[in-house]
Formats: structure tokens, sequence, C-alpha cells
């Protein structure tokens, strides 16, 4: 990491085909240090599906994550490349049969084999960040959707990850929870962590993040500063999309 | 001694005095036995489930993905082989099959060995379906995080799993209390085995096996009493404490489950 300028993640012509579906059509773009990138696109453009790529849980047909300059599947550990790339997922996946304090220690203690007090305490330093410490001995199944989230987003954390990525994590929310999670994800964009959103927020996307993508059938249609993709986007689909969702 | 009793009832007290601590011996065996093998084979079933879900990529060399399926071929066979046979034969096969082949087993050991096979199979495949029955997205976090498949397995899906087959695996418990009776066929000395021998002295059938249905009873409904606190136990507290609320940082409310928490 001698090169400032040096892509702290470099996804390269990735490809996803379930059966003779082809999902992802050869995606490449990098992400810097301190990068907010939103990925937006309709339903089925295969945004899910590139994040899902980016940490595994769905294998790649073809192509190449770079972490670092060095190959995720082949030059990474699996769990040592996890812990610094991180996921909160559309549905929390809160680990149900933990506490909110567990959920965010286990894997600390497991993956990173850190010491439990120094766990617990980093635990209840995010669990703070999101004000969530209060309810650090409940159950998920006795949380909100909101919290639940904001419990998810403090596990990631907690793995004191490089990149955090993030798949739709407002969209199961009530509509008077999103604010909660919103704000949570705002200070964190602010407080320079690397993060890849995917997400339906289009004020989000325009507001906090620094760089947009817009997926189209598997392809990038259109990528740039948010000021281009929201009010100068050159592509027809793209402006298409846009008055789609923005209902202007 | 004095003269034999003539009523049910008198043969049931005489069958008692007589023949008590022999039908205790029995209930030990058959404890031991059935609790033994049940442990084992829910171990044994935990540990095929790991087995078979390991996940294999589809871009792995044929090298990684042949020895897996090999191991799910043979696991495949194992739980088909006991669970498609009668536990009275297998104790025959095994036991006897130990003895054509010169390895004389005591019959204590080969009894908690066959238990502990057989329900191994059945328990494989109720772990399974806990498995089944564990949102999948648990599973993702856990490999999101940077866990292995086995740390996964271990403190995420497989203590959700177990607590969603509970039911099933008191079933086991309580099947083996019974069915470990057949095991009197290599003459290990159970409940059945030792009420066998007490009947055939006096030849009152029906009074002694009076007696062991009892006994059979009373030790199922204990072992499916305290499989239920064990359940509620795992369930945990309905209630939890929130440290600090807004107005007082020391304050502790307890908030029940289902109260001013909204739910999804």
């Amino acid at each position: 990491m001698t090169d400032e300028s040096a892509p702290i993640l470099r996804v390269s012509g990735l490809q996803k085909r379930f059966g003779e579906h082809e999902v992802l059509r050869g995606i490449s773009f990098d992400v810097h240090q301190g990068d907010v990138v939103s990925i937006i696109g309709a339903s089925g453009s295969g945004k899910s599906t590139l994040l899902r790529c980016i940490n595994f849980l769905e294998q790649p047909t073809d192509g190449a994550i770079l972490f670092h300059g060095r190959n995720a599947e082949t030059e990474w550990n699996r769990a040592q490349y996890h812990a610094k790339v991180g996921m909160v997922f559309q549905s929390f996946n809160l680990f149900a049969n933990m506490s909110v304090l567990k959920n965010c220690v286990s894997g600390q203690v497991r993956v990173l084999r850190r010491d439990r007090r120094e766990a617990e305490e980093k635990a209840l330093f995010y669990l703070d960040k999101v004000g969530m410490a209060p309810y650090r001995d409940a159950r998920p199944a006795q949380l909100s959707g909101g919290q639940k989230q904001r419990v998810a987003i403090a596990r990631a954390l907690a793995m004191d990850p490089e990149v955090l990525l993030f798949d739709e994590p407002t969209s199961a929310l009530d509509p008077e929870m999103v604010g909660e999670v919103l704000s949570v994800m705002r200070e964190l964009a602010a407080s320079g962590l690397t993060m890849l959103v995917v997400t339906h927020e289009m004020a989000f996307a325009r507001d906090v993040s620094r760089r947009v993508i817009f997926m189209d059938e598997g392809v990038i249609a259109e990528e740039g500063a948010p000021e281009e993709i929201f009010v100068r986007p050159n592509q027809p689909r793209t402006r298409e999309f846009l008055s789609r969702v923005l209902g202007a | 001694m004095n003269a034999l009793p003539t009523s049910f009832f008198g043969w049931v007290g005489f069958i008692l005095e007589k023949y008590g601590t022999l039908f205790l011996s029995g209930v030990g065996i058959t404890l031991l036995v059935a609790i033994t093998g049940t442990v084992i084979g829910f171990a044994i079933g935990l540990l095929v489930a790991i087995l078979r879900t390991i996940p294999v990529a589809p871009r792995a060399p044929w090298y990684r993905r042949l020895p897996l399926r090999a191991l799910s071929a043979l696991l495949n066979v194992y739980i088909e082989v006991f669970r498609g046979t009668p536990m009275i034969v297998q104790a025959m096969v095994i036991y006897y099959g130990c003895m054509y082949m010169g390895l004389r087993m005591p019959v204590l050991v080969a009894a908690v060995l066959i238990v502990s096979i057989n329900t191994g199979a059945y328990m494989a495949e109720i772990v399974r379906g806990g498995i089944i029955s564990v949102d999948k997205g648990q599973k993702e976090a856990a490999c999101a995080i940077g866990m292995t498949h086995w740390q996964s397995m271990v403190h995420v899906v497989l203590p959700q799993a177990v607590r969603n087959i509970m039911p099933s695996i008191g079933n086991e418990f309580v099947v083996n209390i019974k069915d470990s009776s057949v095991l009197n066929v290599i003459s290990v000395n159970e409940l059945f085995f030792m009420s066998k021998s007490a009947a055939g002295t006096y030849l009152r059938y029906f009074e002694v096996f009076f007696i062991t249905a009892c006994i059979y009873l009373a030790l199922t409904f204990t072992i499916t009493r305290l499989l239920r606190v064990l359940e509620r136990k795992m369930d945990g507290n309905t209630n939890y404490i929130i440290y600090g609320s807004q107005s007082d940082s020391k304050a502790a409310i307890v908030v029940p489950k289902e109260g001013g928490v909204p739910n999804d």
C-alpha cells in the first residue's frame, strides 16, 4: 500500500451465471480507501448478486476480486478476507441464538481470536455508537427491525473491517425506521469508512455517497459523481430509471 | 417362606419383594444403555450433519470435490442401512459378526455400540431437518463475519437447529428406553431380560410384565418431563434489562417480551 491511489478493492470482469441466466455480465470497478459508493438500479439488475459475489456468498462464474492487489479467492485466507470485508444484510441476519452483545462478540473471539473482555469492550463501544448499548442483553427476536439493523452494523464494525458492504440495508424496514439506520450510515460515511452500498434510497445515494454506480441488466450502465448521475445523466436508461424512482 | 400368594396384587407384591433388586438392576442397565446410546447417537448425528453440509465451491478442483462426494455417499449408505433394518437384527449381526471375526465384545459394550449407531442414523436425519429449519441468512451472516464452516455450524446454526428438534430428540430417547429391550437377544441384562428371568421362576408372566410396563412408563414419563424443563431452559429469559434509560443513567427497566418493545 505504498501507492496512495491504489484501490483497496478492485472488481475485474466479474461474471455470474445461474444456469442459463446471466446475472452479471462483466463488472469492473475500483473502490479506494474512504470511498462511499452507492450501487443503484432496478430490481433484477444484479446489484445484490454483485455484492454477494464480492464476499463469496455466491461463487463468481468468472472474473476476479482483488483486495489490496491480491486475488481474494486464491491469495487471501477466506476468514481473514471476510473479517476485513464486512457485510450488512437486508434481512439483518442477527444470530438468533445470541444476545445483542454476544452477536457483536462472537466473531471477534472466534475469528480474530480476541480476548473476550477486549471483544466486549469493543462491542459495547460500537453498540453505543449505533445507540443500542442499552439493549445489550436483549435477544434479536425482542427488537424492532431498525434496532436489529443497527445491531447488525455494530456487529460488522466490531470486526474492524476495511470495507463494509451494505445489501439494501433499509429495504426490509418500516418507513419510520429507515431514518435511524440511514443516520448511522451517514455518520459512518463521514468517519471515513469505505462503504459499498446497494440501495433504493436515492437521497442517500445522492447526498452521502461520493460515487454512484448505476447497474442495468448485469452491466454498469453509468457511473460517476452523484451530481453527474442525478443531475446530468448521460445514458437514456439512467434517465428513465431515475425519473421512475424519483417520480419526476 | 410363607405360602404363595393367591391374588393378582398379592403376586405383584410378592414379586416386587422377591425380585425388587433384580428389577432395579435391570432399570440401571436399561437407563445406562438408553442414555449413553442416545447421547452418543446424538453426537454422531451432529457430526454427520456437519460433514454433509460442507460447502463445495463449483470451481474447486476435482481432488477437493471427490473426497467430499465419497464421504457423503458413505454417510448416506450408513443412514440407509441402519434406518432400513430392525435394531434387533442389527444386534444379532453386529454381536455375532464380531464374534465370528474373533472379537468377543462384552455385551454391555455391544449394547451401547448398537444403540448408538442405530440412533446416530436417525439423529443424522433429524438434525438435517433441524438445519433446514434454520434461516439460511444465519449461515451466511456467520460466513460473512469470517467463521469457518465448523464454527458457523457449532456456534450459530446447530444451537438453533437443536432447539427446534428437541421434541424429536425426546422421541428418540423414549424409543431407546423401550427398544433397548430387544437387546435381550444378545443377553444384555436390561429390564426386559430381567423381567423374563423373574417371570420364569414362578411362571407369573402377567404380574411380572405388568410391573415391567409400569416401570417403563415411569422411566419414559420422567424423561419426557425432564426434556420439557430443558427446552424451557434453552428458550432463555423472556425479559431483558435496558441499561441506562434516557432519564436516568442508572435505571434498569425490565421489559416483558410482549410489552412495549415493537415486534416485527
